[in-house]
């Protein structure tokens, strides 16, 4: 039996895999599938590899396979290593960007028992080219970020880099938890589960995932 | 988030219960909560249809599927995180302090 799931919520789930199926700010859309495609195989991997173990030997696919399983090992020196291997720091950032795209939709499936969802096809098109005006080195991420760096908290700004990856994060993020404006509010909620509830769900995954924020 | 939430709701939780999965954490249905938290992270199938179940038995299939979305919403930001060393700003790290201390987040090796 498929259980029944807030319209929102389909909507954004469905818009984050056709975005993750579009053609990207600096890569084309059939390497955003297949990078998608290799973070969902992570993540659902009933034998998957050790953390240091590279089954792609190719820096961008590398880096979605150990983000979609074993994200809270990467390392700055992994992350150094990748850059020096030739991954340019914003294409880091829009890996990560499709990675999470991709795995929220096929998480939420297989948390409430639904079929998991499927990455479209990739569309057509070009990069867009589209990064923020102005980028600056950030002192609490290690990617570069939109200008001016660390006005904001570190995960807020950590895609800001480049907007389409923002903006689909954000979209997920209303549907699924609530929309910034909400954060402040102890008390707001869906009338299901209340403020506290949704903490203790978010906190008790995150502490299992192993990140400290 | 769950200290300053349910403090501001005048029933405190037991933020322990974020790390170590038992104890009280004084709210509504959160032994279940944590078992279905639990099973999302894990792997099993099997515990995760229980989980589910015993979610869905205790607060209905709406309650059920809004506890899917926050846990779907937490394997978002914590790659976020993770995937772009994502570390606190020094004042934020020192009201943390007590809290990662307690919980041994700071050990992590996403703890940067």
């Amino acid at each position: 039996m498929t259980a029944a799931v807030r319209a929102d919520l389909t909507a954004a789930h469905e818009a984050s895999l056709r975005h993750v199926a579009s053609p990207g700010a600096r890569l084309t859309a059939e390497q955003r599938v297949r990078i998608a495609d290799v973070a969902i195989a992570a993540y659902l991997d009933p034998e998957p590899s050790p953390p240091w173990v590279r089954p792609y030997g190719d820096p961008a696919l590398d880096l979605a396979y150990r983000l979609g399983r074993h994200a809270g090992t990467i390392t700055a020196t992994w992350h150094e290593q990748l850059i020096v291997e030739g991954l340019h720091p914003l294409e880091w950032v829009e890996v990560v960007g499709v990675v999470v795209a991709a795995v929220a939709p096929v998480a939420f499936a297989r948390a409430v028992g639904n079929p998991l969802p499927v990455v479209p096809a990739a569309m057509a098109g070009e990069p867009t080219g589209r990064e923020a005006a102005e980028l600056a080195p950030a002192t609490l991420n290690w990617v570069p970020v939109a200008a001016p760096a660390d006005r904001t908290a570190s995960v807020v700004q950590a895609l800001s880099a480049l907007p389409d990856e923002v903006d689909n994060m954000w979209r997920l993020a209303e549907a699924q938890y609530m929309g910034n404006a909400a954060m402040s509010d102890p008390r707001w909620n869906r009338g299901t589960l209340s403020r506290p509830q949704m903490e203790l769900v978010a906190g008790r995954l995150s502490f299992l995932r192993e990140c400290f924020f | 988030m769950l200290s300053w939430s349910s403090n501001e709701e005048g029933s405190p939780a037991d933020v322990a219960t974020i790390a170590t999965g038992d104890g009280n954490a004084g709210l509504p249905h959160w032994a279940a909560l944590v078992a279905f938290a639990q099973a999302i992270a894990g792997w099993d199938d099997q515990a995760l249809a229980e989980a589910r179940a015993r979610l869905v038995g205790e607060a209905g299939d709406a309650f059920m599927v809004d506890a899917a979305a926050v846990a779907a919403n937490f394997e978002m930001m914590t790659r976020v995180a993770d995937g772009t060393g994502a570390r606190h700003s020094p004042a934020t790290a020192e009201q943390r302090g007590e809290i990662g201390r307690r919980l041994g987040v700071d050990g992590f090796t996403s703890a940067r």
